[in-house]
C-alpha cells in the first residue's frame, strides 16, 4: 500500500470510531449504509459514466424482501443480508438489462421510470408493504457466528455493526475497482466507442456494471430495514434516489473515499439543519447547483485543492509498479 | 361500467392527456436542444399553477395566467442564462443535476411563500358549472382548457414545423455548431427555446388549477409521467410527446375507472412495454 | 492462408439515403504487405474502414478476414479475430493515462475467465510489461503517467496507434496516422509505420503522397466512393485516372 493509501485508510478508520462521538448513533449508522449505496452509484455514475435516478429500486425493493423475510419467517441476520443482496443484484440484472439498451439521457429516465413503477406498486400494494405507513415490526435479529449469537439491540450496538459490514462492503468495493473491471468501466465512461473497438463488448461491461451496483445498494437496503424497526415507503422512493445521487456528486465523482464523504455531509447537514429549518431541502439544492456549477469535483476536489495550495504534491517514482487505475485515484473523473 | 363514468373517464383522460402533452412538447424541445432531462420541469408547473392563483387575485383569471407564463418564462430563460449556460462544455450530466438542485429549491420556495398547506382554485364565474353532452354531463372549464391546450399543442407544433424560426430552432437542435457557423445567434435560440418550454409547463399548471388543485408536491408528482410522455413518444419527437401524452392520460384515466391502485403503476408499465417492443418511441428516429 | 489474402472485401457498399458513399469497392489485402489506400477528401476511405470494422453496417457487399465472413460483425468481435484499426480523429481514452489507454487495449485481447478478474489489475504483470513496451515503441515511454488529454497532438496521434497496436492484431488498418503532424513528427510516425512493416500486414489510409509511393507494396486509389485504380506505386503514378482524380496535384 502506498503511504498516501495508508494515510486515508487509517483517516476513514478514525473516522468509524470518532463518528458515534460527533452524531448520535443512528445517524452514524446511516451515513456507512448511504455510503455503501454511494459506493454503488459511484462505481455506474463515476467509473462507468451512467447516471442512474433510480437506485432506490433495489435498496427499497432488498429492504421489503428482508424486512418481510425476518417477520413472517423470523430469518437470520445473515440470510436476509445475502437475500437482500442478492435481490437487489437480480432486479439491477433485470432493469439494467432493459436500461442500457440506450445511453444518456434515455437512460436516466428508464432507471427513474422504472423506480416509479415500483414505488407506486409498493405504495398500493398496502398488504405486503403496508403503503405509505411502512412495514412495521422489523426485528434486529442478532448475529449468529457459531456458537456466538451477537445481540445489536442498542443503537450503539448496531453502529458497530454496520461499521464492520461497511468495511468489508468498501473492501469489496476497492477490489472490485483495483481489478481490471476499474479500467474497463473507466474506458467506457472515457470512449464506449474506443472501448467497442478494442474488443470490450460494451454493453455487457455496463450491465455487469450495473448489476454489482444494485447488489451493493441492496445490501445497504437490508441495513436500513433494520434501523428503525420499520421499512419506511420513502425506501423506495426517488428521494432516495436524488439522496444517493447528492451524496456522490457533492463527495465527489469517480473517487472511492467520495461518497463517504458525501453520505456523511449530507447526513450531517440534513441532521444539524432540519431541526432548525424546516426547509432544508433548499439548502441542500443551493449546495447541490453550487457544486454542479463550481465544484464538480466534491469535496474531495475542496480538498485536494485545499492540499495543493499548501504545499506541492509528490510525484509518482518512474519504474516503480505503476497501479491501474491512477488516474481514478488520483485525478478523479472532474 | 356504465357509459356515463366510461365516458368521464375517457373525457378526464383527455384533459389529463392534452396537459400530460403540453409538458411533453416543453420537456421535448428543452431536450431536443439540450439532450438533458428537465428535471425542474414539474416544479415549474407548479410554479406556473401557485404564481397563477396570486397573480388572479390582483389581475383577473386571464391576468393571472398572463403572469403565471411571464413569470415562469422569465425564470427559465434565468436558469438558461445563468446556471445551463455554464454547462454547455461540460457534460449534459451536469445539467440534469443542476436541474435537480433547482427543483429542490424552487419547492421548498413555494412552501415558504404559499404554506405547506394544499389550495383550491375556482375557475371563473362564466366556466363554472357542467355541460350535458348526452352521454354524460363535463365540467365545462374542463373542456375549455382540453380546447385550449390542444390548441396551443398543434400551435407549437405548427411553430416548430412550419415557420423559419422553428427551422432555426430545428437546426440547432441537429446541429448546433453548423446553425452557430450559419450566423444564428444559438445562444439566444437556446434561452429563447428554454424559457418557452418552461413556459409551456408553467402555463399548463396555470390552466389546470382549478382542476387539480394546488399543492407543493404537485410538481414533483407530475415530473414522472411527463418523462414517461417524453421517452414513450420519442426523444425529440413532438407528434410522439402529443401522441403518447393522450395516450398516458387515457390509459391512466381508465385505469382510476376500473382498478384505481394500478392506475399510476400502468403508466409505467405502459412506458416499460413501449420501451421494450419499439425502443426508439413511438414516433421517435433510429 | 499465409499468402492469400488477408483481407477481402467483394463489392462493399454504403449507402447514406441517397448518397452512395462507398460503391462496390473490391480489394484485396495480401499478407504482410503495406497497401495504402489512397484518395481526395470524401471520396469514402474512412467510410471503407468503417464498414470493414462493423462501425457501419454494408448495405451491400461481404468483407472477409482470414478466409472467414466478417460483415457486419459487431466492432468489439473483431480484435479477437486480429484486426485492429486506429482513427483519423484521435479517439483514446481521455481522462485515462496513457499507460492505461494501452493497457485497457492490451488486456481486451487477454481477459481471463470470471474468477480472473478477482486479481488486482496490476497483478497482470504481462499486460503490464506488454503496455510498456508498446509505448516505448510509439516514442511515448516518458509519458506513461499523463493524461491523454493532457498530450500534444503528436503524441496523442502516436497513443493512438499505441492503443491499436495494443490488440496484438494480425491486420493493422491505419487511418492517418500523420494526420496534423508537422513535418518532423511526420517523419517520425513515418518511420514507426515502416518499423511495423512485416511484423503486421497494414491497411494504411493516407494522404501525404510522399510517404505512401516511399513505403507501399500496393495502392488503391479512391474517388468518389469508388475503387478507380490499383497497383504498385509506380503503376499507380502512370494512372491517368488517378492523375484525374488529384486534378493533376502530384508530390
Amino acid at each position: 500500500m502506498t503511504r498516501g493509501a495508508l494515510l486515508r485508510f487509517g483517516l476513514l478508520l478514525a473516522a468509524i470510531v470518532a463518528l458515534p462521538l460527533a452524531v448520535r448513533p443512528v445517524v452514524a449508522s446511516e451515513i456507512w449504509i448511504f455510503a455503501i449505496a454511494g459506493m454503488a452509484l459511484n462505481l455506474i455514475f463515476g467509473y462507468t459514466g451512467m447516471l442512474s435516478f433510480g437506485q432506490a429500486t433495489f435498496f427499497g425493493l432488498a429492504a421489503y424482501t428482508a424486512g418481510l423475510m425476518m417477520i413472517h419467517w423470523h430469518a437470520p441476520l445473515l440470510v436476509v443480508l445475502a437475500a437482500g443482496t442478492v435481490v437487489g443484484a437480480l432486479a439491477a440484472a433485470a432493469i439494467g438489462y432493459v436500461c442500457i439498451q440506450r445511453v444518456g439521457t434515455y437512460f436516466i429516465m428508464l432507471t427513474f421510470g422504472f423506480n416509479q413503477m415500483f414505488f407506486f406498486i409498493a405504495y398500493k400494494w398496502t398488504a405486503v408493504t403496508g403503503g405509505d405507513d411502512g412495514l412495521p415490526g422489523i426485528p434486529r435479529p442478532p448475529l449468529a457466528l457459531g456458537p456466538l449469537a451477537i445481540r445489536l439491540d442498542s443503537s450503539l450496538r448496531y453502529y458497530v455493526f454496520v461499521a464492520a459490514v461497511f468495511l468489508l462492503a468498501f473492501y469489496a468495493m476497492k477490489r472490485i475497482v483495483d481489478s481490471p473491471l476499474g479500467v474497463i468501466f473507466q474506458s467506457i465512461r472515457e470512449n464506449p466507442g474506443r472501448a467497442a473497438a478494442v474488443g470490450y463488448d460494451v454493453k455487457r461491461y455496463k450491465w455487469i456494471a450495473f448489476t454489482i451496483a444494485g447488489g451493493f445498494t441492496g445490501f445497504a437496503g437490508v441495513l436500513y430495514s433494520m434501523m428503525f424497526g420499520i421499512v419506511p415507503l420513502e425506501s423506495i422512493s426517488w428521494i432516495i434516489s436524488g439522496d444517493i445521487v447528492f451524496m456522490v456528486l457533492i463527495g465527489g465523482i469517480g473517487n472511492l473515499y467520495g461518497p463517504l464523504l458525501g453520505a456523511a455531509a449530507f447526513k450531517w447537514l440534513s441532521e444539524a439543519i432540519s431541526v432548525v429549518w424546516e426547509r432544508w431541502p433548499l439548502i441542500l439544492g443551493v449546495a447541490l447547483v453550487l457544486v454542479v456549477l463550481f465544484l464538480r469535483g466534491g469535496l474531495v476536489e475542496a480538498f485536494r485543492r485545499l492540499r495543493d495550495a499548501l504545499g506541492p504534491r509528490a510525484r509518482p517514482e518512474p519504474g516503480a509498479k505503476l497501479p491501474v487505475g491512477i488516474a481514478a485515484e488520483t485525478e478523479a473523473g472532474s | 361500467m356504465n357509459t356515463s363514468l366510461l365516458a368521464g373517464a375517457v373525457l378526464n383522460g383527455m384533459v389529463t392527456g392534452m396537459l400530460y402533452a403540453l409538458m411533453g412538447v416543453g420537456l421535448s424541445l428543452i431536450l431536443g436542444l439540450l439532450n438533458i432531462p428537465n428535471f425542474a420541469h414539474g416544479v415549474l408547473y407548479a410554479l406556473g399553477a401557485y404564481v397563477m392563483i396570486s397573480g388572479a387575485k390582483a389581475f383577473g383569471f386571464l391576468g393571472g395566467l398572463l403572469t403565471a407564463i411571464v413569470a415562469v418564462a422569465m425564470l427559465g430563460a434565468a436558469i438558461e442564462y445563468f446556471g445551463v449556460r455554464r454547462l454547455y462544455r461540460v457534460h449534459p450530466d451536469y445539467i440534469l443535476l443542476l436541474s435537480f438542485g433547482l427543483s429542490l429549491i424552487l419547492t421548498e420556495s413555494i412552501i415558504l411563500v404559499w404554506g405547506p398547506v394544499g389550495i383550491t382554485f375556482q375557475p371563473p364565474a362564466l366556466l363554472t358549472g357542467a355541460i350535458d353532452l348526452g352521454v354524460t354531463a363535463y365540467p365545462k372549464y374542463r373542456l375549455v382548457v382540453m380546447v385550449v391546450t390542444t390548441v396551443l399543442v398543434l400551435g407549437c407544433y405548427l411553430f416548430v414545423t412550419r415557420t423559419r424560426y422553428g427551422a432555426i430552432i430545428r437546426a440547432g437542435i441537429e446541429d448546433k455548431e453548423m446553425a452557430a457557423a450559419l450566423g444564428i445567434n444559438i445562444r439566444r435560440v437556446f434561452t429563447l427555446t428554454f424559457a418557452a418550454g418552461t413556459g409551456l409547463a408553467g402555463l399548463g399548471g396555470a390552466l389546470m388549477s382549478p382542476v387539480r388543485g394546488l399543492l407543493p408536491t404537485m410538481g414533483i408528482d407530475i415530473l414522472p409521467f411527463a418523462f414517461v410522455v417524453v421517452v414513450l413518444g420519442g426523444l425529440g419527437s413532438l407528434p410522439g410527446a402529443i401522441l403518447a401524452g393522450l395516450l398516458v392520460g387515457v390509459v391512466q384515466s381508465l385505469m382510476t375507472a376500473i382498478w384505481a391502485p394500478g392506475a399510476d403503476a400502468s403508466v409505467f408499465a405502459l412506458m416499460t412495454l413501449g420501451i421494450i417492443a419499439r425502443p426508439q418511441g413511438l414516433l421517435g428516429q433510429r | 492462408m499465409s499468402d492469400g489474402a488477408l483481407l477481402r472485401t467483394e463489392r462493399l457498399t454504403c449507402d447514406f439515403g441517397a448518397l452512395r458513399a462507398v460503391n462496390r469497392v473490391s480489394l484485396d489485402v495480401r499478407a504482410g504487405t503495406l497497401h495504402s489506400v489512397i484518395g481526395p477528401n470524401g471520396s469514402g476511405k474512412t467510410t471503407l474502414f468503417n464498414l470493414m470494422c462493423g462501425e457501419i453496417v454494408p448495405t451491400d457487399g461481404r468483407v472477409y478476414f482470414e478466409g472467414r465472413d466478417v460483415t457486419g460483425l459487431p466492432s468489439h468481435r473483431l480484435p479477437h479475430l486480429g484486426l485492429a484499426r486506429s482513427f483519423q480523429r484521435t479517439n483514446v481514452f481521455g481522462k485515462l493515462t496513457a499507460y492505461e489507454n494501452v493497457w485497457a487495449a492490451a488486456f481486451a485481447r487477454r481477459t481471463p475467465g470470471a474468477l480472473g478478474f478477482l486479481r488486482r489489475a496490476s497483478e497482470f504483470s504481462e499486460v503490464d510489461e506488454e503496455a510498456r513496451r508498446l509505448l516505448g515503441e510509439v516514442g511515448l515511454a516518458h509519458k506513461l503517467t499523463a493524461r491523454a488529454e493532457t498530450l500534444s497532438h503528436g503524441q496523442q496521434r502516436a497513443l493512438e496507434v499505441g492503443v491499436t497496436l495494443a490488440s496484438s492484431p494480425r491486420l493493422l488498418l491505419l487511418d492517418e496516422p500523420t494526420q496534423g503532424l508537422a513535418p518532423e513528427a511526420t517523419q517520425q510516425m513515418t518511420r514507426l509505420v515502416q518499423s511495423l512493416v512485416g511484423r503486421y500486414t497494414i491497411l494504411l489510409i493516407e494522404h501525404k503522397m510522399r510517404i505512401v509511393m516511399s513505403i507501399s507494396d500496393r495502392i488503391s486509389v479512391m474517388a468518389f466512393g469508388e475503387l478507380i485504380a490499383e497497383g504498385t506505386p509506380d503503376e499507380v503514378r502512370e494512372n491517368r485516372d488517378v492523375q484525374r482524380a488529384y486534378l493533376g496535384a502530384r508530390r
